[in-house]
């Protein structure tokens, strides 16, 4: 499996200390709670070890840590057992929080952190373009919410007003 | 098989919840397979013309917006 082989690079990352921690979003991450749906990439989020007194977040390790290991660049990503990776900075709080609270998932005798399916679905309402809206829809019609927890969510980060929107929107008469 | 729309949807529906309770490897393979599919669509597709609506790139938000 391609996929797995992207997450053993990311946990060597990690191991390695290139980066500290990471988590899965986007629509593999998506795919850890829902139904599988065709994606061209592979989303990333990582905390970088940034150097005291600097504010941008320089990616420049990550991009030498791959190329060293054999992966070539294409663009913004990095193309690693064929599949294009983005690795993305938390750039929202709702981001980071999503990344310090990410789950650890077994597959197949591997580790693999993903976001959990409330912090997904909060950050798909919050990105708001239409696969995000029915990436949303995915995440309620398949019951894979737990209410009360999505509902702290969107209240820190108040998003209640575009959640209450988007049920007016999409979620009168939902079956 | 039935025209029935109702129970069209009722069979879409069960087929995603089907899906959705595959175990995750078995769901990331069919990732993988769903992405070759997607890319030799798209390699037999023409190619887009310039005036083609197209989809933004996600924005996500800058810290404190």
């Amino acid at each position: 499996m391609k996929i797995k082989e992207v997450i053993a690079v990311v946990n060597l990352m990690q191991a390695d200390g290139v980066i500290e921690c990471y988590a899965i979003g986007g629509a593999v991450g998506a795919t850890f709670y829902l139904e599988p749906v065709a994606t061209l990439d592979v989303d990333i989020f990582v905390s970088f070890r940034t150097e005291p007194g600097k504010l941008v977040v320089d990616p420049r390790n990550i991009l030498d840590y791959l190329t060293s290991h054999g992966h070539s660049l294409k663009g913004e990503y990095v193309v690693i057992a064929d599949w294009p990776v983005q690795f993305l900075p938390p750039t929202s709080p709702l981001v980071e929080e999503a990344l310090r609270e990410a789950v650890t998932v077994d597959v197949e005798g591997q580790p693999a952190r993903v976001f959990t399916a409330e912090h997904l679905a909060a950050i798909a309402l919050q990105t708001g373009r239409a696969k995000d809206k029915a990436r949303l829809l995915q995440f309620v019609q398949a019951g894979a919410l737990d209410a009360m927890r999505f509902e702290v969510i969107l209240t820190r980060h108040n998003l209640l007003d575009r959640w209450r929107k988007f049920e007016r929107q999409f979620l009168s008469g939902t079956p | 098989m039935s025209l029935d729309l109702q129970r069209i949807l009722a069979g879409k529906r069960a087929l995603r919840r089907e899906l959705a309770a595959l175990p995750v490897a078995e769901k990331l393979r069919l990732l993988d397979d769903l992405r070759e599919r997607e890319l030799t669509l798209r390699r037999s597709a023409r190619p887009p013309t310039s005036n083609v609506a197209r989809e933004q790139p996600a924005r996500y938000p800058a810290k404190g917006t």
